[in-house]
């Protein structure tokens, strides 16, 4: 796979169903100054990336899966790597809830979710039984549409306020730094990089570039969607529209087209299609790893069957997703932030190791 | 001490004859002194057919045995009995032109080329004379394929002429023709042509391999021979560029391609093929490149408009009625009220119909295939509009739509594409806008995973390759084309060295001549 489609799968992941609640959840705690926690999330990330590369750096010839394996030994690795699994089938499930419930609230709702969840499921399951080079592919392919959802965001511009972010800093550090704590739940998606990082052709070095650059790339798409939002809507509007940058979109008509944010969802339809995909990849690929299968055929199948039964038994119930959604998220910091975390360390003691084993 | 090195050491390597590609393996069975068992041997292989025709000669002694049906008897003439009355030689078997052989098998697959046979009571040689009658039509340009300006010659069903063509076109020793016989029954002659040294040898291996596998009774065009050696069937899009016209041909292989002829069929295949060849004609390279740019931007266009143009009326009017703006919101609903039928009802007879006319138009001599259209087209479509069984919006979006299937080059992937349609109006009826994305990424996801001949069938968007955006999306001027296309696999990748070296000497020429007013415009830019 080269450093483009590396790039791209980042990004791709990254970007998906947040794209549309991000500014209203940063709203939330930060207020106005939400995009500054955006910033300081991203600076933290970038941190954190450093040490995932690290990581991957000690240890190049290996997926999350194996890595697993050889740093907690495998009678700690193997539950370990279930468990992984098991993180990435739920963000997948959270994925699909959350998308099937946009589309319930602004394009049909009257379809009955699992239609729009099997339609979801099927499609991505097509892609990723291709594997990780059509994924790359079509990631490539498809992200010319992150162009039309900038340039469709743009309209909004006509009638940006610059004063709704003023004054700056008026809810105080402590609320900016909470806000933080929301704006790392958007970055999640960043562990694709550990995994398919031995697969990405390329010196470490080059590959260190293509991971910053994903990431702010990624940032500055967030940023841009921010602070459109935060721009066009006053602090006191905000709270009360869910999906900003939707009903920032629905009240501009252009000469032949009267709703662009039909469009817009439209296009954030496929950008979800790739998030889910990616972690479809990831959890068939530890599969694959953990029982040492070659084919990922199976595993995929039942894994969107498992997503698919998941969803259906939640479903459109608020209490239960939201308890589902706050399972997902934190233990996005358990498996995304502290689990890499305590592999850099050992990552080296295990490169240490190798090489003392094969020098003697 | 020629004959002394052949003598004592033997190392002198006989030259033999070579022709197409004998099926060997084949048991040899050894001819005999009698004429009789010879004859009988024969006549039993072709199981007494009547058309086999037995010409006794030197009053019982010797025969001439060839199919009638097959042979031309003026070349009999010439090339047997002529020599002799001329009194060149009173022995058939010292004519110049005759192949001898001691294999009765052999002798009766070339009775079948259209050989003629002499056999003599005593002799074991059989004498064989190509005296086959061949009827081809002159290469005109053919009928799907028309360009407005460039060469008008097409293949014929003669794939001597065809090769001929090519040849004539590709003046290189490296320009290589492999020929294998497919069809256990048919032994039809089919034909590999690729450049040595510019396609890839492993693709070249490919192509062998698979044909040599095919194992079947009958072949007989080379659109039978692609099911046989396609990556992958069940895809509606084709994985191999038919072609008749003897350019196309040409400047593919020199691209590094494999092109596969047939005997008898004046279609040849080229592989590896990608989607987007299937967006150039032969047209685009004549025009100037802005016009090209045009015409081919305008054709891909025609590819979402197929695709996707009824679907999206569709998944508008029936779900999404906020997305028309306000003043056409009354025109569109005035037309749509009245009608009894869904739209989605609507669009799939509409769409059936003209898949009806065009089939029904298609094999008709032409005046009448003409009527046809003219009925079907303007009094049915006029009718139903009127009968307030359609809306007349829909006649315009259905009419659309297959003009712009129409507009695809290859008539392959102009059928594929009306197919595609189907599903997707099917999903816009049900589930509007979602729908069509979920089927076009349906669509994208089975593109990419195309392969034809190990190269992906999307290049160059997906794997992206941006050099090789300069002959899919645009057609850049022909001197700036320096590399092949990465998809052809060529293992020479330079297509041109620089090409207009003498605009840089001429501005050179005109900065030292123009002094100091011009030299600030006309700096040579290096």
């Amino acid at each position: 796979m080269s450093r483009r489609q590396f790039f791209f799968i980042i990004i791709q992941t990254q970007i998906g169903v947040g794209v549309l609640s991000v500014p209203y959840e940063l709203h939330t705690v930060a207020k106005q100054d939400g995009w500054i926690s955006l910033l300081l999330g991203a600076i933290a990330i970038q941190l954190l990336l450093i040490g995932i590369w690290v990581v991957a750096k000690n240890l190049p010839q290996d997926t999350l899966y194996t890595m697993n394996d050889k740093l907690y030994t495998k009678w700690i690795g193997r539950p370990l790597s279930i468990l992984y699994i098991l993180y990435f089938i739920g963000v997948g499930t959270l994925i699909i809830l959350l998308f099937c419930r946009m589309i319930n609230v602004w394009v049909l709702p009257n379809t009955p979710i699992w239609v729009t969840a099997l339609l979801m499921i099927t499609v991505c399951m097509y892609m990723v039984h291709g594997g990780l080079l059509v994924l790359g592919r079509m990631y490539t392919m498809l992200s010319i549409l992150i162009v039309f959802l900038l340039i469709l965001m743009v309209f909004g511009a006509k009638e940006m306020q610059i004063m709704y972010l003023f004054p700056i800093l008026e809810s105080g550090w402590g609320k900016v730094f909470s806000g933080i704590n929301q704006a790392i739940f958007s970055y999640f998606g960043f562990i694709v990089t550990l995994v398919v990082y031995s697969k990405v052709e390329g010196t470490n070095k080059q590959k260190l570039t293509t991971i910053v650059l994903a990431h702010w790339f990624v940032t500055l798409f967030y940023l841009f969607t921010v602070l459109a939002s935060y721009t066009f809507f006053s602090t006191s509007e905000l709270p009360l529209v869910p999906e900003p940058v939707l009903y920032m979109l629905k009240s501009f008509s252009l000469p032949i087209i009267a709703r662009i944010d039909l469009f817009f969802i439209t296009i954030w339809v496929i950008n979800v299609a790739t998030s889910f995909a990616t972690y479809l990849y990831l959890s068939s690929i530890g599969f694959s790893d953990l029982f040492k299968k070659q084919s990922t055929t199976k595993f995929i199948v039942l894994i969107g069957v498992v997503v698919f039964s998941i969803s259906m038994f939640i479903g459109m119930d608020i209490k239960k997703m939201e308890a589902f959604n706050n399972v997902v998220t934190y233990s996005g910091y358990v498996f995304s932030v502290t689990l890499p975390l305590i592999m850099v360390p050992l990552s080296f003691w295990r490169r240490n190791k190798d090489k003392g084993a094969g020098t003697s | 001490m020629g004959i002394f090195t052949r003598f004592f050491r033997n190392n002198r390597d006989i030259l033999k004859d070579r022709h197409m590609s004998e099926p060997s393996g084949d048991k040899e069975v050894p001819t005999t002194k009698k004429l009789t068992e010879n004859v009988k041997y024969i006549l039993d292989a072709f199981h007494q057919t009547n058309d086999l025709k037995i010409r006794v000669l030197k009053k019982g002694d010797a025969t001439l045995l060839y199919l009638e049906s097959l042979a031309e008897h003026e070349k009999i003439h010439e090339k047997i009995f002529a020599p002799i009355e001329m009194g060149h030689t009173d022995d058939v078997f010292q004519l110049p032109n005759a192949k001898h052989t001691h294999d009765l098998e052999e002798a009766v697959r070339t009775i079948l080329r259209g050989h003629a046979l002499y056999l003599e009571e005593g002799k074991r040689e059989i004498a064989q004379f190509s005296v086959t009658s061949s009827f081809s039509r002159t290469p005109e340009e053919p009928q799907n394929e028309k360009v407005v300006r460039g060469a008008h010659d097409g293949f014929v069903e003669n794939m001597m002429t065809n090769i001929n063509l090519i040849r004539k076109r590709v003046e290189h020793r490296d320009l290589t023709i492999k020929y294998f016989k497919l069809g256990r029954k048919t032994n039809t002659n089919v034909a590999v042509m690729y450049m040595d040294g510019i396609a890839d040898p492993t693709l070249v291996q490919e192509v062998e391999t698979r044909l040599h596998s095919v194992d079947s009774d009958m072949i007989h065009s080379p659109g039978h021979v692609e099911e046989f050696i396609e990556d992958q069937s069940n895809s509606p899009f084709p994985q191999m560029l038919n072609t008749e016209r003897p350019d196309r041909v040409a400047a593919n292989i020199v691209e590094g391609r494999v092109a596969i002829m047939s005997e008898g069929s004046p279609t040849t295949l080229i592989a590896p093929a990608t989607f987007f060849m299937f967006y150039q004609a032969p047209d685009d390279y004549n025009m100037r490149w802005f016009t090209g740019t045009f015409v081919r931007l305008i054709r891909l266009f025609s590819f979402v408009i197929a695709v996707s143009l009824p679907a999206f009326y569709i998944a508008v009017v029936s779900f999404h009625y906020e997305v028309i703006p306000d003043e056409l919101i009354i025109p569109v609903k005035a037309s749509i009220n009245e009608i009894a039928y869904p739209p989605i009802l609507e669009a799939l007879v509409m769409v059936i119909i003209i898949e009806l006319i065009r089939e029904a138009g298609i094999r008709l001599p032409q005046p009448i295939g003409q009527t046809i259209g003219i009925v079907g087209g303007l009094v049915i479509g006029d009718a139903v509009v009127r009968a307030g069984l359609v809306s007349n919006l829909m006649v315009i979006v259905v009419a659309l739509t297959a003009i712009a299937s129409f507009v695809v080059p290859s008539n392959e992937l102009s059928t594929a594409l009306r197919l595609l349609t189907f599903p997707l109006i099917l999903l816009a009826g049900t589930i509007g806008f979602i729908g069509i994305v979920f089927g076009m990424l349906f669509i994208l996801i089975h593109l990419t995973r195309l392969h034809s001949f190990g190269v992906p069938y999307f290049a160059p968007l997906a794997p992206l390759s941006l050099v090789d955006l300069k002959d899919t999306f645009v057609r850049l001027p022909m001197y700036m084309m320096k590399l092949r296309p990465k998809d052809a696999h060529a293992i020479k990748p330079i297509a041109l060295d620089p090409s207009r070296e003498w605009r840089n000497r001429d501005e050179q020429k005109q900065s030292k001549q123009g002094g100091d007013q011009t030299s600030t415009t006309n700096k040579p830019k290096e």
